[in-house]
């Protein structure tokens, strides 16, 4: 006997109330038959992730969010995010939010870099809860299927980006763009704000294990109790604006993701802007 | 499907591999289907050992070695012309990852090159159906999980003959098709969790205790017995040919495969593996090798079943009856 599935559903029974936990009955998600789709997302996990990322959510980043209306309820989008903090809990929190806010809950599936399937344990705790490895294949399969995907066009130099590099975007990749334009997928701008802030990074130790491509070294061991705000843009129409064959194109594949990579930009103005305070 | 296919007779269809579990249910089901006029079922054994309903109506065994060249354009050229067959559905290949060596390597691809090359000048046969294996797809951290027709293959130097001659066969029917005659399909099958079909899983299954490596828990498709002769029956009444992906109807997590054969799964350093199931194959003759499904052991690979659906009409329907269901 597998003890722990057994040991999520009790935890998700004592902590989830019983409204929230028939709200996971709704979730959309395409089950293979046992209760997992083929990249290994499992409806129990999720909402387990919902009940573990809760304190962080809650009590610890006390999330702000607006703009929830920008995404599709149903059908394929790729939400583009700024990515920072050492470690991934921008992610986690915009993961959550997506999960907690729409109705009926979607999960949007984190496109990871290449080294996190590797990782033991986390590769799988993160798959259970939607993320996939950063190939193309799993992307476009993903929109194929009509699911969200979750992008960081950043990528590993924006998580490991220098405290005075702070809400300035690190190149900005353009395979979201691509997976967009030839999927007719939109694409939904968002941006966090305060996750910029939570473990200021002074350095990094180079280190070739488990995949990991270096250890941050931050000024704190742990994230500050720093204030998230996460918002959400209206959609950069990029099935209005480019054919699939479009795809192919250097140049609107580059002018696309610089469409997107200004929607961002301007959100995180807006944020920074309408921001009280750090925490 | 229009009526004018439903309709379409193949007045013989050869069946290589008629010993194995696959090979007898395919022959039963081709009996039973009366859009076939005859089959003639190949084994390496004497019929009695072979199939228990040899002498069947419509039904012709022949024992051959097909790693005898010359048997196998007798076969041909003989009581397959006479039987006017005209699909070639060719499963026969070494079904122990142990068996190695020239003898396996000219029964894996050296038969199968030379079918294909009898067939092409052949007077009654159009089409040449291979049984392949998603064992020939890499499976790697940094590849897609869903794997479609277009996928790398597993040409790594390191890999076993298992594999390595699978790939071989694999890739020479690939080749063929186009510069050949002959309608050509590659069905490459998930893997049959079943006795005898040579499945690896199966062996891995058998202990009452099954070790996994610690931290991983991928995702594994499996198709049962009579979903893939349901995909290579679809194979006799195409028109289509090329490579398809024929997946299973069981897609789940390594764990939960243990547990639901009724195994306890323990989890182990990844560097445990290879010694432990040394030890067992060395001392209780099991076929499973770690080595050669250490990678499935830690990333998930899902057959990407779209292109056999929309183009053969086969979708899996038939899970496997799972011992604690």
């Amino acid at each position: 006997m597998r003890i722990l599935p057994h040991a999520l559903s009790a935890m998700v029974a004592a902590g989830l109330s019983e409204t929230e936990r028939k709200r996971f009955d709704n979730l959309v998600f395409h089950d293979e038959g046992h209760g997992y789709d083929a990249f290994g997302l499992q409806r129990e996990f999720v909402a387990f992730g919902r009940l573990l990322t809760s304190p962080f959510y809650d009590k610890w980043f006390r999330v702000q969010s607006s703009g929830h209306e920008h995404i599709p309820s149903a059908g394929p989008g790729v939400i583009v995010c700024n990515h920072s903090g050492a470690v991934p809990f921008d992610g986690a929190m915009v993961w959550t939010d997506i999960v907690r806010k729409s109705e009926p809950p979607r999960v949007a599936r984190p496109v990871a870099d290449h080294f996190v399937p590797m990782i033991p344990v986390i590769g799988t705790v993160f798959a259970r809860g939607g993320m996939v490895g950063g190939s193309r294949g799993n992307a476009r399969a993903l929109l194929e299927h009509g699911e969200l995907l979750l992008i960081f066009p950043e990528g590993v130099p924006g998580i490991a980006k220098h405290f005075s590099q702070r809400y300035q975007l690190q190149e900005w990749r353009v395979g979201h763009a691509e997976l967009a334009i030839r999927n007719s997928a939109p694409v939904i701008p968002a941006a966090v704000i305060g996750a910029e802030e939570q473990m200021p990074q002074i350095g990094r130790i180079p280190i070739a294990m488990m995949g990991l491509p270096f250890i941050p070294i931050t000024l704190t061991p742990f994230p500050l109790p720093v204030r998230y705000h996460i918002l959400y843009g209206p959609p950069v129409p990029i099935p209005e604006l480019y054919r699939p064959e479009m795809a192919d194109d250097p140049a609107a594949v580059r002018e696309a993701a610089g469409r997107t990579r200004a929607a961002v930009e301007a959100l995180i103005e807006r944020g920074l802007a309408e921001r009280k305070g750090i925490f | 499907m229009s009526a004018a296919r439903e309709l379409r007779k193949v007045a013989g269809v050869l069946v290589t591999g008629a010993e194995t579990p696959i090979g007898e249910m395919l022959i039963r089901s081709l009996l039973a289907d009366e859009r076939v006029g005859h089959v003639l079922a190949v084994g390496y054994r004497p019929p009695e050992e072979s199939l228990p309903f040899a002498h069947a109506r419509r039904l012709t065994y022949v024992q051959v070695d097909l790693v005898r060249e010359r048997r196998t354009h007798d076969l041909l050229f003989g009581p397959a012309r006479d039987l006017g067959v005209e699909v070639v559905i060719h499963t026969a290949m070494a079904r122990s990852a142990a068996a190695e060596g020239k003898r396996i390597h000219a029964l894996n691809v050296d038969a199968t090159r030379s079918l294909i090359q009898l067939c092409e000048r052949h007077p009654t046969i159009r089409r040449f159906v291979l049984r392949s294996y998603a064992d020939v797809y890499s499976v790697a951290h940094d590849l897609p999980i869903l794997i479609a027709e277009d996928h790398p293959l597993n040409l790594s130097s390191g890999a076993p003959q298992w594999i390595r001659d699978r790939v071989e066969a694999d890739l020479y029917a690939c080749v063929q098709m186009g510069l050949s005659r002959l309608q050509i399909l590659v069905l490459r099958m998930a893997e049959v969790l079943a006795p005898g079909t040579g499945s690896q899983l199966f062996d891995y299954l058998e202990s009452p205790v099954c070790f996994r490596p610690m931290g991983y828990d991928p995702m594994i498709n499996f198709i049962s017995l009579k979903d893939s002769t349901a995909a290579l029956e679809a194979a006799v009444h195409t028109d289509a040919q090329g490579v398809f992906n024929i997946g299973g109807a069981d897609t789940l997590p390594l764990s939960m495969c243990i547990d639901k054969w009724g195994r306890l799964g323990i989890p182990v350093p990844g560097s445990w593996m290879t010694p432990l199931y040394r030890w067992r194959r060395r001392f209780r003759g099991h076929d499973f090798r770690y080595g050669m499904n250490r990678r499935r052991f830690h990333y998930s690979g899902v057959l990407d079943g779209r292109r056999a659906r929309s183009v053969l009409g086969y979708t899996p329907s038939n899970p496997i009856s799972w011992p604690t269901s």
